[in-house]
């Protein structure tokens, strides 16, 4: 079988590190804006786009390390202190008229909240984080992103106008999300999209998006079919074939699962067209159901988790978390993901209160989870099981966008956080927008580098001589004497570990444009552009405060109005 | 000017005559706490641990093979609970016989290579560990010319000693990361050692290719054994040294 690592281009990284955003004067016209902060080599360094005057940049005094230190001691609150503190700027929107504008990121009683006010709506705060500390410290896992073989657009009026993605944008695209539909089985509550009912993708503007997946960045891991529901695509296993590529790991249908649950013959087609599914459990009561997906689903999802694990299909756990509504089936959600081979990987997503059924959904932005709070009660609710501790921030994304950790499969069959045994600090590249342990080069290094760590520790390490046995066990059949195609080194490779990632998607109260500036998590549109998640759910789809949101003159939506009836626009039309 | 190995501790196996001795007391003499494992010979064994103390240094003397891995796990345990972690390891252990390929039996070949090679890996993995925690460590391994250049001597012996090259070059490649180095010392001919029963016509067509024209002592040995598991040696790594008076 040919090695598709040797025959693909190899992106680059970026010749920088993204650090955070802060505001500055055009050292031209003196008109202050949001600039990029980056570290280049052993220098900070500040990067501004002028809209009157162009680029810029400038040298900041002090090396790298120090201004990461003093950064990060910025948000050092001392002991006893209970007053807030002004830790660092960003930019925003305004929760009423989706308005760009400046926000105070402060931290208060152990939290993080963003201060706004607008000139149009007045003020406004919002929870962005539960902890402080993890959210300051987070920022020590930036690292710089790696850039697609080509960028989608040009840089002319800066983020988010430009997107996406323009060259000044600081990640790829790790995971592509492809709607191809806008066609729904249910109408939830919670829905971040804004379903037009009008739809289904064709399979030639399917492929053409395919190929400039492939173009503008050689090879995908993974590449997401989402909707609406994509099973109620008539094609949706045409679309599979045509997304299976040998430049495309793998392919994930993201489903609600009720078809998957009452039509047998579909799920054996799914399966035998090697497609992995991404199915929605956002908890195991009726009133869960009813409240976040619009009606009781208790008997659907086990007949799709049924058929599931009778067909053994390899299986991503989508899991929408809500205060008050699903937060108490964290943990249940956790054993089931252990208790069971085929699930991968498992994506707790604190609610982001955006779309059609999301921008109108009951919510407290002053009291709600975030990425800390959906941690805390993994570890509450599973009786320590996992621990706050063996969560860490991704680096390849913004590091506020999403946490993760990696089990490693035992001989015997149980699962144990790669923290228990990692220290991330030193072994960052095991830290990765995947699902599973990838069979590069690099990987093969760390985990040896890991494996030696644990071999000299191995009586002060928890288990210490099974770690050694599974992490033997991963390295001779991850690289072994032979060249391996991506699909089968991914296969391979989820045999090994499983993941947790918690994924906090942005809405108009916690919306940071810092953030979107190293999204990974990117939507293809049939105009060719690849679209950052979040900047997409703001800004062009037209439902940030539930549907007929009125979107920004720049903002282009994915479907055109013609003569009455709606189409999705085509690539190059 | 300080001892070379002063403060260090060194594990020699086969320590106990010939060269391994050389090698284990001109450590003691630089200044390392030596052990040294052994299997034949008690009385050369007391005499050899005599000469290490003799230096003033700490001693260790054990009576296990270097293919018995909790005979060498127990020697690393004793000397680690007494004088430290041991940072320094030679493996010098090895055995040959005159045999040609055609006669030879499986037999002669497995203690060759299990002897030379094996007890290579073995003795190595004893002591990794502690070396990899303290990330430092010195492996010197001694293999042979005849591992490294065509010569008349058995395939056996020459195939276990370009192992030990293999063994070098892959190793050092491997935990140089944890500032531990592995190197190759190959000798050339000695005047005693497993050369004294080569026949006279062979010495002598050595001798005539040998640019200072004479066999090598054990000690010369030694002395470069000495500076290659020193501090000094640093960016020595993954190297063969030959020490053949040039051939």
């Amino acid at each position: 079988m040919d090695c598709v690592s040797c025959i693909t281009p190899t992106r680059q990284d970026r010749p920088h590190t993204f650090f955070h955003h802060e505001r500055a004067a055009c050292p031209t016209c003196r008109e202050t804006h949001e600039g990029r902060v980056v570290l280049r080599g052993e220098s900070p360094v500040r990067l501004l786009l002028c809209p009157s005057c162009g680029p810029s940049e400038e040298i900041l005094p002090g090396t790298a390390k120090d201004y990461v230190d003093r950064f990060l001691a910025r948000g050092e609150v001392p002991e006893g202190f209970e007053g807030e503190i002004e830790f660092k700027e960003t930019t925003s929107t305004c929760p009423g008229c989706l308005s760009l504008l400046p926000a105070k990121v402060v931290i208060r009683e152990g939290r993080v909240y963003f201060k706004k006010n607008c000139a149009a709506c007045g003020p406004s705060e919002a929870l962005v984080s539960e902890d402080a500390r993890y959210y300051v410290r987070a920022y020590a896992f930036a690292r710089a992103g790696t850039e697609p073989l080509k960028f989608a657009t040009k840089v002319e009026h800066g983020c988010p106008t430009d997107c996406g993605t323009c060259n000044d944008h600081e990640q790829h695209t790790c995971l592509p999300i492809i709607e191809v539909t806008d066609h729904c089985n249910l109408e939830c509550p919670i829905c971040i999209v804004d379903n037009q009912y009008s739809n289904h993708i064709d399979l030639d503007t399917f492929t053409r998006m395919i190929d400039t997946l492939v173009v503008n960045e050689g090879q995908c891991e993974s590449v997401a079919l989402s909707g609406g529901e994509p099973t109620s695509h008539p094609q949706i296993l045409d679309l599979v074939r045509i997304a299976s590529r040998p430049e495309i790991g793998r392919v994930v249908v993201i489903t609600n699962g009720i078809r998957l649950g009452k039509d047998r013959a579909f799920a054996k087609a799914l399966k035998e067209s090697g497609a992995y599914v991404g199915l929605q459990l956002d908890g195991f009561t009726a009133d869960t159901h009813e409240k976040i997906r619009g009606r009781d689903l208790v008997k659907e999802k086990e007949a799709a988790l049924a058929t599931l694990r009778e067909l053994q299909i390899p299986t991503q756990i989508i899991f929408v978390a809500t205060r008050g509504v699903n937060d108490d089936q964290i943990g249940k959600v956790v054993e089931l993901f252990l208790s069971e081979d085929h699930f991968l990987s498992l994506n707790f997503q604190p609610a982001a209160y955006t779309g059609h059924g999301g921008g109108l959904f009951g919510h407290d932005p002053l009291d709600r989870l975030t990425i800390p709070g959906v941690v805390r009660r993994v570890d509450e609710q599973t009786g320590g099981k996992l621990k706050v501790e063996d969560f860490f921030p991704l680096p390849c994304s913004h590091p506020q966008c999403v946490s993760l950790t990696y089990l490693l499969r035992l001989e015997d069959g149980t699962f144990l956080p790669f923290s228990r045994f990692v220290d991330f600090t030193k072994h960052g590249s095991l830290l990765r927008s995947s699902a599973t342990l990838p069979a590069t080069p690099e990987m093969e290094q760390t985990l040896q580098d890991v494996l030696y760590d644990v071999y000299a520790r191995q009586d002060e390490i928890e288990r210490g001589p099974e770690i050694l046995a599974a992490l033997k066990r991963t390295l001779k059949v991850m690289f072994p004497d032979r060249p391996m195609t991506q699909k089968e080194s991914l296969l391979i490779g989820e045999q090994q570990a499983k993941s947790i990632f918690l994924h906090h998607y942005m809405d108009r109260h916690d919306f940071d444009l810092e953030r979107l500036r190293k999204c990974c998590h990117h939507y293809p549109q049939t105009d060719g552009r690849i679209m950052p998640a979040c900047g997409f759910n703001m800004f062009h789809r037209g439902a940030a405060k539930g549907p007929g949101t009125v979107t920004p003159s720049w903002g282009k939506k994915p479907w055109v109005k013609e003569n009455g009836t709606t189409r999705l626009s085509i690539v190059g039309s | 000017m300080t001892k070379l190995c002063e403060g260090h501790i060194a594990l020699v196996t086969g320590g106990s005559k010939g060269l391994g001795r050389a090698i284990a007391v001109t450590l003691a003499r630089e200044g390392a706490h030596v052990g040294f494992n052994w299997t034949k010979s008690e009385a050369e064994a007391k005499e050899t641990l005599a000469e290490i103390e003799a230096h003033g240094v700490r001693g260790f003397s054990f009576r296990t093979s270097v293919l018995d891995k909790q005979g060498l796990a127990a020697a690393v345990k004793e000397m680690e609970a007494a004088v430290g972690t041991v940072d320094v390891l030679v493996n010098n252990a090895g055995v040959s016989d005159v045999v040609p390929l055609a006669l030879m039996d499986e037999e002669d070949w497995d203690r060759v290579m299990d002897t030379n090679v094996k007890g290579t890996f073995l003795a190595t993995q004893a002591v990794l560990r502690g070396m990899v925690k303290l990330r430092r460590g010195r492996i010197l391994n001694i293999g042979s010319l005849a591992g490294v250049k065509m010569m008349q001597a058995p395939v056996h012996y020459c195939t276990a000693k370009a192992a030990i090259k293999g063994f070098t070059e892959a190793l050092a490649k491997e935990i140089g990361r944890y500032g531990i180095t592995v190197n190759n010392l190959a000798p050339g001919v000695l005047e005693s050692g497993v050369s004294v029963n080569l026949p006279k016509g062979r010495l002598e067509d050595y001798l005539r290719h040998t640019a200072l024209g004479r066999l090598g002592t054990f000690q010369e040995v030694a002395e470069m054994a000495a500076f290659l598991v020193s501090d000094r040696a640093s960016y020595v790594n993954g190297a063969t040294i030959l020490v053949d008076g040039a051939v």
